[in-house]
């Protein structure tokens, strides 16, 4: 049972975590397949950093790192975890990639993992359970108190197209090519309790909503809450949940460490005010960040106007350059520059399907991608 | 009469109804044993085929079963390639001792086999060519059980490769001691050597020259599935053929044939390959005509003797694949059950048994006699305990809407 009230346990400021979900994949026809539960046996068998669970489906992992405050420390440890993960699933057989979606698997073969909690929710949404086979990252932020925690949330919302933009990975989808970068999403806003956090600074009237939601029925925990940032009271941080999962645990490390000096330079600087009119055109923008990637046009809900994604990313990343020296955060942009230049997961995907004219034959590249060797 | 020519002969000459017949019951059969019994649906074609044979019911005489043998030698064919198409020969580079595995549990299973039969008294050789025999799982029972379960999973996977990889020893075994009853028969020396020699070397060349020719089809073909359908199933009868008519082994040139075409294709030519409902109609003739073959009265003869030797390859296989279970990364659970999928013998025992019966038919005679009720009791076992192995794995899929 989870208290009446939820207690926000303090954590250090700037603090990082990064949970990945993870998709397995046949060798042959590249589909999803069932190896979670043998690929979990293994590697509990090895010693490896970090945690690695199983998921909703059992075509699907998720793994999570300790807590970090330097990308470099970061990056190495979700690529020993990945070696790790990587070699137990070759002594299976099986492949493990990135990307916020498979490119061709059908929702309706997929099977729910038998836990009560995953029963009840596949009982509650009936399809949507089995269409949220969508693979993404979610970024823990380490914030000392609940009223920090709410305010930086929502300061980070009108930074939010940037971080879909940049990890967008999930083109293809059920067999088809979506038309969007991100397609992921869309599963996602599917949910009734989706969207964003209602607009409150108060870790108290946090607790209040929240209770109100609770006596309603409506929810049993911050679990049920599907949205795009929220509170995790337990850990201490503020959980970013819009990116795809990445090709690469480069890609994973260099989003993560951007979001760290993001939140280092808002809580620094407080740039702008943070009150309800930043979600003005919240959703605009959402949508063109997952349509577009960084192609796409939103609005600047303060100033009402309007600019390309890869270049609000430029204006940030130049905004940032301290923040980055003081966290050990240099390689880290410059890998978020790179994606602007040579574009994202998504495009690099909608290239390589391009040349081969296959989806089987785009798995197994995420494969090799994720494992290093492409 | 010439004047009313018209009107039919009487009785009916054609063939066709019977086998209309045989699909008709196999298909209700199939259907009743599913959804009522929940079981394998190929549980249901045997025991049809096996009513309507020449032994029983006797609609299918052995003229009809004749008259079939080339679609029964295309199912067998269709069967050996698919299975070498999901089996995956470069997993046993990454994982060692899945290969461990499976030389234990055929190594073993064939001592067992062959010591059992020694203490029945069997002449040596006689007891080395079954017990070589025995040592292959049926490459199409494992093949449609997986397929009517949309089986997926560890104990799935390894089923398939430790069954292609049992039946190819068993053929290379039989193969070596043909040459060397060829001795004892013919007193031929060049025959011990070459024999095994040609019918390895050849059957591998084959299936890469086969494996090569589909792929530079593919990619004049591009990814369309009902093209690479038609191109494959041509090319597989071509196969048969050739393997057959080079007296080459059948089951390895096609094993092997899916398996290089699967190895060499490095650029993902193959869309995933499923030989649907034209397969499944393979598989019930495939299934109903072996069993219409089989022999049903020797089973009561050599039940007991079927059954110890029975116990003796299923106790090798456990102790084989249980051994290298920890070292290949598998719970000792779901390695049992990986040992309970090899159970199912038949198919190919029963093509090896009239091989070496044509081959040798003093020898093979009593072979058969030996074999038979070992062969008759797994017809039935087999297909269950495979399909209670996947199910308990928990990789069989949910069930779909029909």
């Amino acid at each position: 049972m989870t208290p009446e009230r939820l207690q926000f346990a303090a954590s250090a400021p700037l603090t990082m975590g990064v949970e990945l979900e993870l998709q397995l994949v046949h060798r042959r026809d590249c589909d999803l397949t069932r190896a979670a539960s043998d690929l979990l046996a293994l590697v509990a068998r090895t010693r490896h950093p970090g945690e690695i669970k199983p998921e909703i489906t059992e075509s699907m992992i998720e793994v999570s790192t300790g807590i970090h405050t330097q990308h470099a420390a970061l990056l190495a440890e979700l690529e020993a975890i990945r070696a790790a993960l990587v070699a137990a699933a070759e002594r299976l057989n099986v492949g493990v990639c990135g990307g916020g979606a498979h490119p061709f698997q059908r929702w309706s073969e997929r099977r729910i993992t038998d836990t009560p909690r995953m029963r009840s929710v596949s009982q509650l949404y009936g399809y949507l359970a089995k269409q949220f086979t969508v693979f993404g990252q979610h970024v823990h932020l380490g914030c000392p108190d609940g009223d920090t925690a709410l305010w930086l949330l929502h300061a980070f919302a009108r930074y939010l197209p940037q971080l879909i933009a940049l990890s967008a990975a999930s083109p293809f989808y059920q067999g088809a090519d979506t038309a969007f970068d991100s397609s992921r999403l869309n599963a996602v806003f599917a949910f009734p309790l989706s969207g964003r956090a209602p607009f409150v600074l108060r870790w108290e009237a946090f607790n209040d909503y929240f209770a109100r939601m609770r006596r309603a029925g409506i929810v049993e925990s911050m679990k049920d809450f599907y949205w795009d940032i929220r509170p995790k009271p337990e850990f201490g941080t503020i959980e970013i949940r819009v990116c795809d999962t990445p090709l690469t645990v480069a890609r994973a490390a260099a989003l993560a460490a951007y979001a760290q000096t993001l939140a280092r330079w808002l809580l620094a600087e407080r740039p702008h005010p943070v009150t309800e009119d930043v979600y003005l055109g919240y959703t605009y923008n959402r949508f063109q960040a997952c349509r577009f990637g960084l192609e796409g046009e939103i609005v600047d809900p303060l100033s009402g106007e309007r600019c390309a994604i890869r270049d609000d990313v430029l204006a940030t990343l130049a905004r940032l350059a301290p923040h980055a020296r003081a966290l050990g955060a240099q390689r880290a942009l410059e890998e978020i520059a790179a994606i602007v230049r040579a574009g994202n997961d998504a495009r690099w995907m909608r290239s390589r399907y391009a040349d081969s004219g296959s989806l089987a034959d785009l798995v197994w590249q995420q494969v090799e991608r994720l494992r290093g060797a492409a | 009469m010439r004047e009313l020519f018209f009107l039919p002969d009487i009785p009916p000459a054609a063939q066709l109804p019977w086998y209309a017949l045989l699909l008709l019951c196999a298909a209700i059969a199939g259907e009743i044993l599913e959804r009522w019994l929940r079981l394998p649906r190929l549980l249901g074609w045997i025991a049809v085929g096996a009513a309507l044979g020449p032994h029983a019911l006797g609609a299918l005489g052995e003229r009809s079963l004749a008259a079939l043998a080339p679609l029964l030698d295309l199912a067998i064919g269709m069967v050996l390639f698919e299975l070498g198409q999901r089996v995956d020969l470069s997993w046993v580079r990454r994982n060692p001792s899945v290969l461990g595995a499976s030389v234990a549990e055929s190594a073993l299973s064939f001592a067992l086999m062959y010591a059992v039969l020694v203490a029945l008294e069997a002449p040596p050789l006689l007891a080395a060519a079954a017990a070589a025999i025995g040592m292959a799982t049926a490459p199409a029972v494992v093949l449609a059980v997986t397929r009517d379960l949309r089986s997926q999973g560890q104990v799935t996977e390894r089923a398939l490769l430790l069954t292609a990889l049992n039946s190819a020893y068993a053929v290379i075994a039989v193969g070596v001691l043909l040459a060397w009853l060829a001795r004892e028969y013919h007193g031929d020396w060049r025959a011990i050597v070459l024999h095994p020699l040609y019918l390895i070397f050849g059957s591998v060349a084959l299936a890469a020259l086969f494996a090569r020719a589909t792929l530079g089809l593919l990619a004049l073909l591009g990814r369309r599935r009902e093209a690479q359908f038609l191109c494959v199933l041509a090319l597989v009868m071509i196969a048969v053929w050739a393997a057959a008519s080079l007296k080459l082994s059948v089951l390895l040139a096609l094993l092997g044939y899916g398996a290089a075409a699967r190895l060499f294709d490095h650029r993902r030519l193959f869309v995933s390959l499923e030989f649907g409902r034209l397969g499944t109609i393979l598989l019930i003739l495939l299934f109903a005509l072996t069993a219409a073959s089989l022999d049903w009265r020797l089973l009561a003869a050599g039940v007991f003797a079927g059954a110890v030797l029975l116990a003796a390859r299923l106790a090798g296989k456990f102790v084989g694949v249980l051994a290298f279970a920890r070292p290949s990364g598998l719970p000792v659970r779901k390695a049992s059950l990986v040992a309970l999928a090899l159970a199912p013998m038949s198919g190919i025992a029963v093509v090896l048994t009239h091989e070496t019966v044509r081959l040798y038919p003093q020898f093979g005679a009593s072979l058969a006699a030996v074999m038979v009720s070992a062969i008759a009791l797994m017809e039935l076992l087999g297909p269950l305990l495979a399909h209670f192995a996947l199910v308990r794995a928990g990789e069989a899929a949910a069930q779909a809407p029909a």
